[in-house]
């Protein structure tokens, strides 16, 4: 097995450990072992093929250079002036919030993993080594992606503001990273006490989708509503609930060090700073036993999920899908697409982006316009951008975190892959695109007051046809097939495709409103053609 | 029964909760040394939760554990430098080799490498693994996964087994030869806690039988000894009969009569 300098570094420490009654020798040879395997989380797909060589290099030191672009947008804040409390809380803040993130998207199955349990506790191993061992590494990881991320604004700090300043960020940088990995434990202990691990996992979902909502949002955003040069020239008003904000700890000790600020919120921030980090550990520290414990609640699944709206799900599936093996499958696609985590952790931020993405439009408009002139223009147009949905759901469908189950497709006696697809796209279009349409219909028909009926209905007649044209021009997988591992392999240059057509569409929508009755005739040709494309459009051939 | 010396386990009034549910309702135990215990019961019977309790995998239970005379719940860990587990639901790290698992698991009993790694070797030479030692384990069968975890369990040369239906997926061959082990081991004073689904094993290995149902211990002797006491010729009789199930004919019968799209069904 590899020998990883991080260890070696580590040994260095072995007596502190030691100290807090931990088996230093073992908890080395754990890590070791997790190491070995973060370098090989290969897909089963190509154990043992020739490529496995090239796969021990740990993927995640490729992703490090993205964290040190992102952290470039740190570097005017470094670099600004020497309103070090200020400029301080806003680094630490945007720090946390990227390394929160990432611990909680990345990093939580290997807090809440049970294998470890299983394996490692039955043998003469104290719990408390077991659960540090995992901390350590959890954190080396997170100090690897925060050194990246910070990476450039360290830098720059050590040119601009001197060595000590370089010093002391580096050491608050470790103290983050503690709090926040034993912060995010301990948050994880509290919903185990009280929750069972169901909904744990799907609280860490919808944690990891609404996460990745704001980040493409907040990127949007933060262009325009941010502005250093205004905001350095804000005054520090000190108001008490900064006492609780960790970000502005941080920003103490700049300010006391550097600047010899004596303030009495400054100490008490630098104080904070320091102290809380170490006290979250010692809590953290005494409660392991009991988390190692309530980790075992992920595997009971006693709550018995319940099957609620099975009728309904049944009687849907007889008005929409014409065969029975179609509705047979709409109906495992319908099951599938609400309890995959993974599908919806790959669906559901694409989702919620196509929802604001409409507004975002129609409010720079509104600015433009105001909201008498926005009525009678034909700003409603952004609502296509709700279509921007359909190819991800379309290329996303044919993965799964299952996919082994997908054999049952080979051994079923089922008479070609049309009514598979069709059920499949079918129970898609209605679960996940339907009721965004809904809800943003109803939103822009309270807005342009009831004037853009018909052409609601054309967009919803286009969508229909967008999903059949998406369909056979994507590469066609059975549904849940195919291991998430296997997805976005050079599909960018067909997704950008998918767009151009979408535009086209909506762009002979915009002719047809320039005619008298251009808009009905429109929404005939579009009913013929979308029962044209429903007929025919899912006899496809699947080689193998 | 012969019972030799002081029990090397003792169990009193081991209770256990899953939420509201109680799993195990006061279950009493005395485990001596050289005893093969067939530990049978239905599932969600209690028989994983028992062994998880044991060897210290959950908390939270009521009543009292002794191991080698000593309280388990001191937390003190060294008890189980001389117990080897087999669990039901093996789980394993898929992507080490063969060597690589071992030598952990050994090194985690307090062995050097080189010693795991040469014992570890002559084992899976004799089981048959000998070309696989230095794959993955993802590339191995269900069979192999389950005779490199008989191996990890047997590593360290421990006094107390627990194997949790340990045969599944092994191959006949092996199955004799693991059943001479057992044997082997038990006539080295080891003790053995076996739990299976299996009757005919159990009922030929065990030197003792005992019998979990709902959370309570509901026999416990010599499969003599409990044919004794019961009408039934076999453990699976034994079985059936002391968990209250009688109906196993009448159920096969309306089973293959729904399986063959019968509507209705008359009965015995």
């Amino acid at each position: 097995m590899k020998e990883f300098s991080i260890l070696k570094f580590l040994d260095k420490f072995e007596g502190i450990f030691e100290r807090f009654g931990i088996d230093y020798p073992i908890m080395r040879r754990i890590l070791q072992v997790k190491l070995t395997l973060d370098g090989r989380r290969t897909p089963t797909a190509m154990i043992n093929s020739s490529k496995k060589k090239k796969e021990e290099e740990n993927s995640l030191f490729k992703s490090l250079w993205f964290y040190i672009l992102l952290g470039i947008i740190l570097i005017p804040l470094v670099i600004a002036g020497e309103n070090y409390l200020f400029q301080m809380s806003l680094v630490f803040g945007i720090v946390m919030f990227m390394m929160t993130i990432t611990l909680i998207s990345d990093f939580s199955s290997v807090l809440l993993d049970l294998k470890d349990k299983d394996i490692i506790l039955s043998k003469p191993i104290d719990g408390k080594t077991l659960s540090v061992a995992k901390t350590i590494h959890i954190m080396i990881y997170m100090f690897y992606i925060t050194i990246a991320f910070t990476g450039p604004s360290l830098m720059a700090g050590l040119i601009r503001q001197g060595f000590l300043f370089f010093v002391i960020f580096f050491i608050e940088i470790f103290l983050m990273d503690l709090f926040i990995v034993v912060i995010t434990a301990l948050l994880y202990l509290l919903i185990l006490k009280f929750f069972d691990g169901e909904k744990l996992k799907d609280i860490i979902n919808y944690f990891q989708i609404a996460l990745t909502i704001v980040i493409t949002i907040g990127y949007q955003l933060v262009g325009r509503l941010f502005n250093i040069n205004d905001l350095l020239n804000v005054e520090y008003i000190l108001k008490f609930w900064h006492y609780i904000i960790p970000p502005i700890w941080f920003g103490g000790p700049f300010e006391l060090i550097l600047k010899g600020n004596q303030d009495f919120h400054v100490i008490i921030f630098s104080a904070l700073s320091i102290i809380i980090p170490i006290i979250s550990m010692v809590i953290y520290n005494k409660f392991t036993p009991t988390f190692e414990y309530n980790l075992q609640k992920l595997n009971d699944n006693s709550g018995s999920s319940k099957s609620k709206g099975n009728g309904f799900n049944r009687l849907l599936s007889k008005i929409v899908c014409s065969t029975k093996e179609e509705a047979t499958f709409f109906k495992f696609a319908r099951n599938m697409i609400k309890k995959e985590r993974n599908f919806k952790l790959r669906v559901y931020p694409s989702l919620g982006f196509s929802l604001i993405f409409p507004f975002i439009i129609l409010l720079t408009g509104l600015k433009e316009l105001g909201l008498d002139r926005i009525i009678y223009s034909k700003a409603y147009f952004s609502i296509y951008f709700i279509g921007l949905i359909v190819p991800n759901i379309i290329n996303t469908i044919g993965f799964s975190g299952n996919y082994k189950g997908a054999w049952v497709y080979k051994t079923a006696p089922l008479n070609g892959t049309k009514a598979i697809f069709k059920g499949t796209i079918k129970a898609s279009f209605i679960n996940l695109i339907l009721p965004s349409y809904i809800f943003i219909s109803i939103i822009y028909m309270i807005i342009f007051k009831g004037k853009i009926f018909i052409d609601l209905i054309i967009l919803f007649l286009t969508l229909l046809l967008f999903v059949i044209i998406c369909f056979n021009l994507a590469t066609k997988r059975l549904p849940f097939s195919e291991p998430f591992a296997e997805a976005n392999k050079g599909e960018g240059i067909i997704a950008i495709f998918f767009v151009l057509i979408l535009g086209v569409l909506a762009g002979v929508h915009y002719i047809a409103t320039t005619f008298k009755y251009g808009v009905l005739v429109y929404m005939i040709i579009l009913i013929i053609f979308n029962i044209f494309a429903w007929k025919k459009g899912f006899n496809v051939n699947l080689e193998g | 029964m012969e019972l030799c010396g002081r029990p090397i386990i003792t169990i009193r009034n081991l209770e256990k909760n899953f939420g509201s549910k109680r799993v195990l309702k006061g279950i009493d135990l005395d485990i001596y040394p050289g005893q093969i215990i067939g530990y049978i019961g239905q599932n969600g019977a209690g028989k994983s939760t028992t062994v998880k309790i044991v060897l210290g995998l959950m908390g939270e239970y009521t009543g009292e554990i002794e191991i080698f005379g000593e309280n388990i719940s001191s937390g003190n860990v060294e008890y189980k430098r001389k117990i080897g587990y087999v669990p039901e639901t093996a789980e394993v790290y898929d992507n080490l080799t063969g060597r690589e698992y071992l030598t952990f698991i050994g090194e985690l009993y307090g062995m050097e490498y080189d010693e795991a790694d040469e014992k570890a070797k002559k084992l899976t030479e004799l089981f048959g693994l000998k070309q696989v030692y230095d794959f993955r384990i993802s590339s191995y069968s269900k069979g192999m996964r389950q005779k490199l975890l008989i191996i990890s369990s047997l590593l360290n040369n421990p006094d107390i087994l627990f194997f949790d239906e340990p045969l599944s997926g092994i191959d006949a061959n092996s199955v004799m030869v693991f059943k001479e082990i057992l044997a082997e081991l038990k006539s080295q004073g080891k003790t053995i806690f076996y739990s299976s689904h299996i009757m005919e094993v159990v009922e030929k290995i065990s030197s003792r039988i005992v019998l979990i149902n709902e959370g309570r211990i509901v026999a416990d002797g010599s499969f003599e000894e409990l044919r004794e006491k019961s009408m039934e010729g076999s453990l699976e009789g034994i079985f059936n009969e002391l968990t209250g199930f009688k109906e196993h004919e009448k159920i096969a019968k309306e089973f293959v009569s729904i399986v063959q799209g019968v509507d209705y069904y008359e009965g015995v």
